[in-house]
């Protein structure tokens, strides 16, 4: 349960610049020298949003799993470009006044572990196979809860 | 558990065996809901981004233009500044105009960026401290002056942003040098 706060948490509050900014966002995408031109606007737009929701969903405990699952796609997502970054030794330096140095204090290194921890914060999330307290709706489609069910039952049968 | 499998979806459905199939499946890793919460979580975030994006006085385009070969590259949001037109394309061209003598060069970087090198003749007139700098600036270069702005390439917008800048103090003869001083250094022309 602190786990799935804590990187609720984290998200939600990772995702506000970006929102804030997509075309400051939209650019570092763009530094990364990865992602094809067509898609570079579409993912600044979506990926904030997906964060956001992601994020809200651990918080308020709606699909727990399959936020985590999302969020740990991402992550490795973030993963695996900061890797070939890091690789490739490049450093995407527009040399622009207006992009400002907060937000760049941390090195790719740094940026690449803590993704990795979140990443099996994340895995936690998923296989948890106990009982999930200060759950709205655990899994299962809208109409079903089975939350209560498994904090009820002391074992439950068919496992 | 296999033959349970088999067996389930031939016998008819009754309530006690619902009760089970369904325990079966939640039980497990149960893909089957995880895929529908997915959909649900995933439709709802794409839906509301587009929607906030639309609406937003920030929002950008769906596509952007990231090809430096057509000029300065941008997200293209509604507050954007790049106006191709202004745009200076080839190092020559900002050369030529360099040699005629008349137009004033001002440099949109940093005051250290521009103490490192710049344009022989430039005035720095840095686009983040635009209201400091620019009451010593308009008392040197009239209304009148034609102006080249630049920054650091065509990855960087600061040089429009000048422009822009300029354009609402009522200067008219603008032109944005895209490539910047990196590409004017490489070229080998005056700097200092």
């Amino acid at each position: 349960m602190a786990v799935r706060w804590f990187l609720g948490v984290l998200f939600v509050f990772a995702c506000f610049h970006k929102i804030a900014s997509p075309a400051h966002f939209a650019k570092i995408i763009y530094g990364y020298y990865l992602f094809p031109d067509f898609s570079i606007n579409i993912i600044a737009i979506v990926l904030p949003f997906l964060e956001l929701f992601a994020g809200l969903a651990l918080i308020l405990g709606i699909y727990p799993r399959s936020a985590a699952v999302i969020i740990n796609v991402m992550l490795l997502a973030f993963i695996t470009v900061l890797s070939i970054n890091l690789i490739r030794g490049q450093q995407f330096d527009c040399g622009c006044f207006s992009l400002g140095e907060a937000g760049y204090s941390y090195t790719a290194g740094q940026l690449l572990l803590r993704d990795v921890i979140c990443f099996i914060l994340g895995l936690q999330v998923i296989f948890y196979k106990g009982c999930r307290r200060w759950c709205f709706r655990q899994t299962g489609s809208i109409f079903k809860n089975i939350s209560i069910d498994n904090c009820n039952k002391k074992k439950f049968s068919g496992q | 558990m296999i033959k349970f499998l088999l067996e389930a979806p031939l016998k008819s459905v009754s309530l006690k065996n619902l009760n089970s199939y369904n325990m079966f499946w939640t039980s497990l890793m149960p893909y089957r809901d995880i895929i529908i919460e997915l959909v649900i979580l995933l439709s709802l975030s794409i839906l509301t981004a587009f929607a906030v994006n639309y609406f937003s006085p920030r929002g950008i385009a769906l596509f952007g233009e990231w090809d430096t070969s057509e000029g300065v590259i941008s997200a293209k949001s509604k507050k954007d500044v790049i106006s191709h037109e202004l745009e200076i394309n080839t190092v020559l061209s900002a050369k030529k105009t360099y040699d005629g003598g008349k137009a004033v060069f001002v440099d949109a970087r940093s005051q250290e960026t521009f103490e490192e090198g710049h344009i022989k003749g430039a005035v720095s007139l840095p686009v983040g401290r635009f209201d400091e700098y620019f009451d010593k600036f308009k008392k040197t270069y009239p209304i009148s002056s034609y102006i080249v702005t630049y920054c650091s390439g065509r990855e960087c917008n600061d040089s429009h942003k000048l422009a822009q800048f300029l354009l609402a103090e009522g200067y008219l003869n603008i032109s944005v040098f895209i490539d910047g001083y990196p590409a004017w250094e490489d070229a080998g022309y005056p700097i200092e």
